[in-house]
């Protein structure tokens, strides 16, 4: 091997990605090279550098935490499975109470609604009307402009940042629509008055320390909801499950401590 | 999905066995390309629940470390491609480092680095984060954590021999980089 054909191998030779004949051929041309051999030193060097960096290991809290959101995929999963099993009979019933029935008919659920003003406002450049990280000022501008007093919780704590509000639309409705950022994925919490007694909320049954949510995962973001006494609460965003319950629970207990 | 899960034993501990030993590399690289905990921790669940997902498409016996490296790397450019502001600034990083290498195209690429012994502590994290994320990844995988070029390659989805080349460039990059501080540190003098 001459010296130009070893430095055409020499980084696969310091990474131990020759085979064995041309290995042999490089270890035979470093023999006899002090320059070649230099080189290849100082290469090994460089890798030793590289792989002695600090070999962090994943946080403790965080690896409990990824396996139990592991666990709960696998309920959900046995939950779906058994699901898929009842649904035709859930169907039939349906059908058979709508045909007894005449007057009984199911609006739609609220949640796409929520999903699709997510979808519209995460596209705009500022989707915040009034843009405020400070509680306090969002609060009180709900209550100036709509005369909606509205809890605003802090999800500083889970890196979540309050970046404004704004009065959107939902049936026809004025609703209170609180904007969160965590990097760049948009947090929606939406607050829509219960005054129908057609709304409903589709989706999936889920309880959260002790409370009772609906899910829908529609479009690539999830949907968190709930009625509490005359209003209807949603979190939209492309965060996952566990992270948006805890964001509904914060803002369950904020409104217990303001009550 | 359906059957697949009644065969054999607690297909959640099957998953565990085989997936938790990676979470280590995988946060840490999860962290190397995102510069943000709460986000690696984010990219490295969503991988692992992708992963969960995907089980019953894992081979037992093949590789599950370029495996889950392989939907990390996705779950992260998904990221990246929603976060569009990001992309830019990728983009925009790529030039700079494409910029100033030519400028210092002069220093050359050999390996004859007298300075390593001086490199600080986060000078090779601080240097990593300078590069276009091509070769900050093709690095990250074979110099940090290890995987062979084969596996590498199964990774960036791409041919060894444009990981090699990858590589090549990252590395030189990277000690550009690290020469460079050492001279901010004052070991090394600057050269004419």
């Amino acid at each position: 091997m001459t010296c130009q054909e070893f430095q055409l191998h020499r980084a696969a030779y310091v990474d131990g990605e020759l085979g064995v004949d041309e290995t042999l051929a490089a270890e035979a041309h470093v023999g006899e090279c002090p320059q070649c051999r230099d080189l290849a030193e100082q290469e090994r060097r460089f890798r030793l550098l590289l792989r002695r960096q600090p070999r962090e290991s994943a946080p403790p809290e965080f690896r409990a935490r990824l396996l139990a959101r592991c666990h709960q995929e696998a309920r959900w999963r046995r939950r779906r499975a058994w699901l898929i099993a009842v649904t035709p009979m859930v169907a039939v019933a349906a059908l058979l109470l709508a045909l007894l029935m005449p007057g009984f008919r199911a609006s739609p659920s609220l949640i796409p609604d929520l999903v699709a003003a997510h979808i519209a406002y995460a596209e705009i450049e500022r989707p915040a009307e009034f843009a405020s990280d400070d509680r306090a000022q969002v609060a009180a501008w709900f209550q100036d402009r709509a005369g909606l007093r509205v809890v605003v919780p802090d999800y500083t704590p889970a890196g979540i940042r309050l970046i404004g509000a704004r009065i959107a639309e939902v049936r026809g409705r004025r609703a209170a629509y609180v904007l969160y950022e965590k990097g760049h994925a948009l947090l929606s919490v939406f607050v829509v008055p219960a005054a129908e007694a057609e709304d409903r909320l589709a989706g999936r049954p889920v309880t959260y320390r002790g409370q009772a949510y609906v899910t829908e995962e529609r479009k690539g973001y999830r949907a968190v909801a709930w009625t509490d006494g005359l209003a209807i609460f949603g979190l939209v965003s492309g965060l996952d499950y566990e992270a948006l319950l805890e964001c509904a629970d914060r803002l369950r207990q904020a409104r217990a401590g303001e009550a | 999905m359906q059957l697949v899960w009644g065969v054999g034993g607690d297909p959640t501990e099957e998953f565990e066995s085989v997936a938790l030993p990676h979470l280590d590399t995988l946060y840490r690289s999860a962290l190397r390309l995102t510069h943000n905990r709460a986000e690696a921790e984010d990219v490295v669940q969503e991988t692992y629940l992708r992963a969960f997902r995907s089980f019953h498409r894992f081979n037992p016996g093949t590789n599950a470390r370029a495996w889950l490296f392989t939907i990390l790397r996705n779950a992260f450019l998904n990221r990246l491609r929603h976060a569009k502001r990001e992309v830019h600034e990728e983009e925009a990083t790529g030039d700079d480092a494409a910029a100033e290498s030519a400028t210092l195209a002069s220093e050359g690429d050999s390996p004859e680095d007298e300075f390593f012994h001086t490199v600080l502590h986060g000078d090779v994290d601080r240097a990593l984060k300078t590069l276009p994320l091509v070769f900050r990844e093709a690095v990250i995988l074979t110099d940090l954590e290890g995987l062979t070029y084969r596996e590498t390659s199964q990774v960036l989805g791409c041919p060894i021999g444009t990981v090699m080349s990858r590589l090549s460039r990252g590395r030189s990059l990277l000690r550009q980089a690290l020469r460079r501080y050492a001279r901010e540190h004052g070991y090394l003098r600057g050269r004419e």
